[in-house]
């Protein structure tokens, strides 16, 4: 069956999502925006909403709601403000990590106090990112070096999402040196670890309220169970690029959210703005950049739903790998979809506005701000072309080539 | 109901049909009938039996979905058709076969939707009567006369007259760039009792071959789709009988007459944005094949990167005019308003494929302009332009679908 619609269920979850959105987020953007943060009454209110396991299976604690009501719900928060998704608090990333990579045992145990009361207090982050290339071999700088009965993680982790308000990292580290992005790597890190320090918060183009920055680790000693392995070391490499595009696709439904808060106040600005005895939107020129922004949303929410809806039918089904090739394949079409089409709204937005647009006192250029942000977060549009490029073309899926790295382009994870 | 898009068995069945028939059969005769600027009437008719086991109407009452109250009341008897996605489905697969010979297919064509929409029960029975026989001989089609030299877009613009004569009506005028319109037994031809009345002055009329002062222009020398004939026609003192008026002269009270000639659209936009996206999925797919041949993938990485790029570009952005597609064509079946959707689809699909096209030619590099058997991207190069322009341009889309979002716009 080919449907557009939702369940009724669904309906019921977007529309009290959209009030909370419309009503409690779309009128605090500066507040959360000048402090930084989404405050913790509302992240509360965020949680009993139910809002951050919505796509985590039943299985590890979650919601077990499946991707297309992820995307449906994550679409009106981030209509609401861009950064809530991110801000919230959760598990995110982390949430997505450890169920592709850790046995269902290790994600239960990671994922537990996620799921309990005070879950909002709660962060969890995934360190991937690293400050500069390897100018030696191909690879993470940071090091997973074997020990008697663990693992000793040195290096420093960079573009890390909320690595200030993390309880727990899942921390990518070189296992194997020789094997390049074919040897890496992944580790369940407590924050409280001996060695471990957060390093400052970076400053940022957009999305004010989430928290980018980054760790150091020196000398970090973790046991073996805090070794995320996947089922082999083949696996590890899929489920390493399972994960990502799954995250993405999240950020990309985010994306969306945020491309049609832009086109929306856009819209109702080239209403109401009279220019030469009519409004500017009867000028053929603005009502033509309106249509192919509108047709931008649209076809980027169409493209979230494919994918997502590939995601659950992979997730119920027996998780071959055609259906997995699907999964990706959709993903990477919406995330870099996504990711330019958002980045146009938002610059016709500003430009529509004109000088106003400009100003703080419209939300449009914060909006703009944003929407280069996020496209910086999860995986880049050029990322997401090369994984989509590497199925469509039947070449080996590379987590060196199809993932953000620092040898090629750094993403906020 | 549920977010999904996985395809039924009926219509898994259709497209690994239409598949197999396109690669097989039509794809390597594709290039013969663009040079020899037709397709041989044997082929034709046994393409539109097939299409009609398939269960396809468009042979009996030609192109687009049946008319919303058509649709309402069969909605109450058996729940929504899926007609309008399965004609996508088909579309897209057979322009990936060949974008002339959809075109060229036997039946009302473009026509038909007016005459569903508009006509009276007599002269439904009466015109598309005609085409009940495939068997018969020889093949026949119907065609929609709109555009005029001066009139194509501003479709209020027309300046073909009609007036009133005893039990007929005289119609003088010329219309171009007509679809099958040498070749077909009646066309619907668009008139105007007086351009100052706009709109209200419109009136329909099924012109059929034969009739005194109906004759044939010049047939159009085109830059692609070659195998299908577009046709100019010539209106002097064009005796129609008052029969022949398309919904009788009641229908005018209103604008109605109007109204007619637009509805067409909503219902085979999406059906053109489904055949754009086979003709640029064939060039995408074309350009994939040849970067697998001729790229070595096993060499070091980011050398090919570039092209692996414009190629991912293009395969997301006909995904997305695809969504748009099904979207419109989904909510067609249900019974949803969707001109500004189909608007958006064909805006799209037009433009993603137009795009396809231009890089697999760029990917390909000198050998991708060589036109040979089973090398087909200069022609689909020169097809896909046409499918921003017919049914609408790009542009007009962008009316149709910035006065659904603007408030009070009327015009421009």
């Amino acid at each position: 069956m080919i449907s557009f619609e939702p369940t009724e269920d669904q309906k019921l979850m977007v529309e009290s999502v959209a009030g909370f959105a419309r009503n409690t987020l779309r009128p605090r953007i500066r507040e959360f925006e000048k402090e930084r943060g989404v405050s913790e009454a509302v992240r509360k209110t965020a949680h009993e909403l139910g809002l951050g396991l919505v796509a985590l299976p039943e299985s590890v604690g979650g919601a077990g709601l499946g991707m297309t009501t992820a995307v449906l719900l994550e679409e009106e928060v981030s209509w609401g403000e861009p950064s809530a998704g991110f801000a919230f608090g959760g598990p995110g990333a982390f949430g997505f990590a450890v169920l592709e990579l850790g046995t269902t045992e290790q994600a239960q145990a990671a994922l537990a106090s996620f799921t309990t009361d005070g879950g909002h207090t709660r962060f969890g982050a995934v360190a991937w990112g690293e400050p500069k290339a390897n100018r030696e071999r191909p690879g993470f700088s940071t090091t997973a070096t074997k020990t008697a009965d663990g693992w000793k993680l040195d290096g420093t982790k960079a573009y890390v999402v909320n690595a200030d308000r993390a309880d727990r990292f899942v921390v990518f580290a070189q296992v194997d040196p020789a094997a390049g992005w074919r040897g890496l790597g992944a580790f369940l890190v407590d924050k409280g670890a001996s060695g471990l320090s957060i390093l400052p918060r970076e400053t940022t183009l957009g999305l004010d309220a989430v928290s980018f920055g980054g760790i150091a680790l020196a000398g970090v000693v973790v046991p073996d169970s805090a070794r995320l392995l996947g089922t082999s070391r083949t696996d590890f490499d899929a489920a390493l690029v399972r994960f990502f595009a799954r995250h993405a696709l999240l950020v990309a439904a985010r994306g969306v959210g945020l491309a049609r808060a832009a086109f929306e106040v856009t819209r109702e600005y080239v209403d109401g703005r009279k220019a030469f005895g009519k409004p500017i939107g009867h000028f053929q020129s603005v009502a033509f950049t309106i249509a192919d922004r509108a047709m931008d949303v649209d076809a980027g929410r169409g493209l979230v739903w494919r994918a997502a809806a590939a995601w659950d039918a992979y997730d119920a089904g027996d998780k071959n790998a055609r259906d997995e090739k699907e999964c990706l394949l959709r993903s990477a079409h919406a995330i870099a979809f996504v990711h330019e089409a958002a980045m146009r709204c938002g610059d016709d937005g500003v430009q529509l506005h004109g000088g106003a647009g400009f100003m703080r006192d419209y939300p449009v250029e914060k909006l703009m701000r944003d929407a280069k942000q996020i496209g910086l977060c999860g995986m880049t549009a050029e990322h997401a072309d090369q994984l989509a490029g590497a199925i469509a073309l039947g070449a080996p899926v590379d987590p060196g080539l199809v993932l953000p790295t620092p040898e090629t382009q750094n993403a906020f994870v | 109901m549920t977010i999904e898009f996985s395809l039924s068995k009926k219509q898994l069945e259709m497209r690994e049909g239409i598949r197999g028939l396109a690669k097989n059969v039509i794809r390597p005769q594709a290039l013969a009938w663009d040079r020899a600027g037709g397709i041989p009437e044997e082929f034709l008719r046994n393409m539109a039996r097939l299409a009609t086991s398939m269960g396809s109407n468009a042979m009996r009452s030609g192109l687009g979905d049946e008319t919303d109250e058509e649709k309402q009341d069969a909605e109450k008897k058996r729940g929504p058709s899926g007609s309008n996605l399965f004609g996508v489905l088909a579309s897209e697969e057979l322009a990936w076969g060949d974008g002339g010979l959809l075109l060229c297919l036997p039946g009302p064509g473009l026509g038909g939707p007016p005459v569903r929409g508009s006509g009276t029960p007599e002269q439904k029975k009466r015109f598309f009567g005609m085409f009940e026989d495939l068997d018969g001989s020889p093949l026949k089609w119907g065609a929609y006369g709109l555009t005029e030299p001066n009139a194509g877009s501003d479709v209020s613009g027309i300046r073909t007259s009609c007036r009133k004569d005893g039990r007929h009506w005289i119609l003088n005028g010329r219309k171009c760039y007509i679809t099958n319109g040498a070749r077909a037994v009646w066309t619907v031809i668009f008139a105007t009792i007086d351009p100052a009345l706009g709109r209200a002055g419109h009136r329909a009329f099924v012109v059929e071959k034969g009739t005194p002062g109906f004759s044939v222009g010049r047939i159009e020398d085109k830059m692609g789709l070659r195998a299908s004939e577009t046709a100019e026609l010539v209106l002097e003192d064009c005796r129609v009988a008052e029969e022949n008026l398309l919904g009788g002269e009641e229908k005018y009270v209103t604008k109605e007459g109007f109204m007619t000639a637009m509805k067409t659209f909503d219902n085979t936009r999406p059906l053109v944005a489904a055949m754009a996206c086979g003709i640029g999925r064939g060039a995408y797919e074309y350009a994939c094949d040849f970067v697998k041949d001729n790229y070595v993938l096993g060499r070091p990485i980011p050398r090919y990167s570039a092209i692996v790029e414009r190629l991912a570009k293009v395969g997301r952005s006909l995904e997305a005019a695809r969504s748009l597609t099904w979207r419109a064509a989904w909510m067609a079946d249900h019974g949803i308003a969707n001109a500004k959707e189909a608007s958006m689809s064909k805006a799209m699909a037009g433009q993603a494929a137009i795009k396809a096209c231009i890089e697999a030619i760029e990917i390909c590099g000198a050998e991708g302009s060589i036109a040979k058997d089973h090398q087909l991207l200069e022609k689909w190069f020169r097809d896909i332009k046409v499918y921003d322009i017919f049914e609408g341009t790009g542009a007009i889309q962008r009316i149709v679908i910035s006065k659904r979002l603007i408030s009070d716009l009327k015009s421009f």
